[in-house]
């Protein structure tokens, strides 16, 4: 790592890293010890809900605030050195962007574009491209008279007007309607590869439709980091599904299992048994014996899938702060 | 200091688009026109109230070109400078309450290009706007009194600028410091009516900018001029101010 600077950071560099990112405000610790690393051209979704420190962590990786303790790299350099070079290479929106109210979109990135110093033919040819993009190509109207969701389409466009190496992106879809929505979801799709973006979200319907990755953040902790698929699929391991044929033959069977170690929670109903272990294969030697033991005959044993939202429950589903 | 020049057009343009060409412009148009004639008819007005009085007999000098330059002179001093002071308030946090700051400052803009631009295009503004008010109290008392010592109120005029710069710089320096700009506009009053107090201190007036508020006095009165100090170090102050606004401005999160 380095602050000289920035050049085009080596492939292998990650796009993001945090080491130890701790911010405190007075007595409020909003992060604590936050590692992280997001590869290149990956779609990292940071997932919490309000409060959990999305926002400071952001502002930390953008140069507007500085850590407390811990170090914050943003393609290779340390932000808390950034230099305009490494803010050259970075996209931002805010979770509420701000704008000068007077100046219509097109004179918005039109500003932007200078302010990164693009000649004259490429600030208008991206700002066309963009605000087509943006559903704004036709709209002439100063932004002061934007819908939250013009103005969030706006932020989008503004932040890509460099053509980014990294995308960061503040609940850039909360203000948006469905058809908004789903159309900033494409747009960061079709980003893949190509730019890394790094969204943070408290939808976890967008974070399973468009990441590759997530980290989901409590009370100012990360407390999972990994693929999606095998966030879900070590969530999924721990829910089963028993039926079983025999009236009232679940309530006994439950009640044999009730003392296994391995039990972390249990449901019937007249037939079925839903549980949730902490050794499966414990679990799947152990219920075939106690359903035989029972009388019983077994119909369905399902290893559950389980949802983003199943693992974002199960990990931060305690009271809020 | 990249993207100064980026977001000192803009600075400009928004003056140019939004309220802020009127106020202090138009404050000044007014000054230029109004002065001569409140000179003008000031004698007249004093005699008539006086003549309502039994007994009292008050008998004015017929009045001249000076006493519209005065009258030009203690508007801009009182009013105009005021109304920098409120201006100059929301110039830094009014764009970090709205985020506009933010959206700037993540691209390639560093913090001091920010401020100094601003200052810069608050300064150019305030120049534009007095040469006009300047010209325009000329022409209307020229047209009222027929004619006056025109050097004497460019005199005064550039010492007022000189000071009104500083002021526009330390309310940029306020705006940076302060969240609100309510305490921004705090700050500044007090600085303009501390400075107002001390520039009846001899050793002050001496030495330091405060000397300006007298100098002004002075000038249109055609006395000799002792300047050099209140103008050095109004320059002096303003480079610090500068400076300050920059340094308080780098430190903050946002």
């Amino acid at each position: 790592m380095s602050d000289a600077p920035a050049t085009a950071a080596p492939a292998h560099t990650p796009a993001i890293e945090l080491r130890g990112l701790t911010k405190r405000f007075g007595r409020t610790l909003a992060l604590d010890n936050v590692d992280l690393v997001v590869r290149p051209g990956a779609i990292f979704g940071f997932l919490g809900r309000n409060g959990a420190g999305k926002t400071t962590a952001l502002r930390l990786l953008s140069g507007l605030a500085r850590p407390t303790a811990g170090v914050a790299y943003v393609l290779g350099h340390d932000v808390s050195h950034a230099t305009d070079a490494v803010r050259s290479r970075i996209g931002f929106l805010p979770d509420v962007p701000g704008f000068y109210e007077w100046m219509t979109a097109r004179e918005y990135l039109d500003f932007v574009g200078r302010l990164f110093g693009l000649d004259r033919a490429t600030r208008e040819a991206r700002a066309t491209a963009l605000l087509e993009m943006a559903g704004l190509g036709l709209v002439t109207a100063r932004v002061g008279g934007f819908s939250r969701g013009m103005k969030q389409r706006l932020g989008i466009a503004q932040a890509l007007i460099n053509a980014p190496s990294l995308l960061m992106l503040d609940e850039p879809t909360s203000a948006l309607d469905p058809i908004g929505r789903r159309e900033v979801l494409e747009m960061v799709a079709s980003l893949r590869g190509r730019t890394t973006v790094f969204f943070s979200t408290h939808i976890l319907a967008d974070v399973e439709r468009v990441c590759d990755a997530v980290a989901i953040l409590e009370r100012g902790r990360v407390v999972a980091n990994a693929g999606i698929a095998e966030l879900t699929t070590r969530a999924a391991s721990n829910r089963l599904t028993v039926e079983v044929d025999g009236d009232g033959a679940a309530a006994a069977i439950a009640a044999s299992l009730g003392t296994r170690p391995w039990l972390r929670s249990i449901e019937t109903d007249e037939r079925t048994i839903r549980l949730t272990v902490s050794n499966l294969p414990a679990a799947q030697r152990e219920i075939p014996a106690a359903i035989t033991d029972a009388g019983a005959a077994l119909r369905r044993f399902e290893i559950d899938e389980a949802s983003l939202e199943d693992v974002f429950v199960e990990l931060v589903g305690g009271p809020a702060r | 200091m990249n993207g100064f020049s980026a977001f000192l057009r803009k600075e400009l343009t928004e003056i140019r688009r939004t309220w802020r060409l009127w106020v202090i412009p138009g404050m000044l148009v007014f000054f230029g026109l109004t002065s001569p004639l409140i000179a003008a008819l000031t004698p007249a007005l004093v005699e008539s109230m006086a003549a309502s009085q039994p007994g009292v007999v008050i008998q004015l000098p017929p009045p001249s070109a000076l006493d519209a330059y005065a009258q030009f002179i203690k508007n801009l001093d009182q009013f105009v400078l005021i109304a920098v002071v409120i201006t100059g308030a929301g110039v830094v946090s009014g764009e970090r309450t709205t985020g506009t700051a933010i959206l700037a400052l993540t691209k390639p803009l560093s913090r001091g290009a920010f401020v100094v631009a601003k200052i810069i295009a608050q300064i150019a503004l305030l120049v534009a706007a007095t040469l006009l008010g300047t010209i325009v109290c000329v022409a209307m008392t020229a047209v009222v009194f027929d004619g006056g010592n025109v050097a004497r109120l460019v005199t005064a005029v550039a010492l007022w600028l000189l000071y009104a710069s500083l002021l526009v710089v330390v309310m940029t320096l306020c705006s940076a410091a302060f969240r609100s700009r309510g305490a921004a506009a705090g700050a500044g009053l007090g600085f303009y009516f501390l400075t107002l107090l001390l520039s009846s201190w001899g050793p002050a007036a001496r030495y330091g900018f405060v000397g300006l508020w007298p100098a002004l006095r002075d000038a249109l009165m055609g006395e000799p001029l002792a300047v050099a100090w209140p103008i050095a170090t109004a320059l002096v102050a303003i480079v610090l101010g500068v400076t300050g606004a920059v340094w308080i401005f780098e430190r903050q999160e946002l």
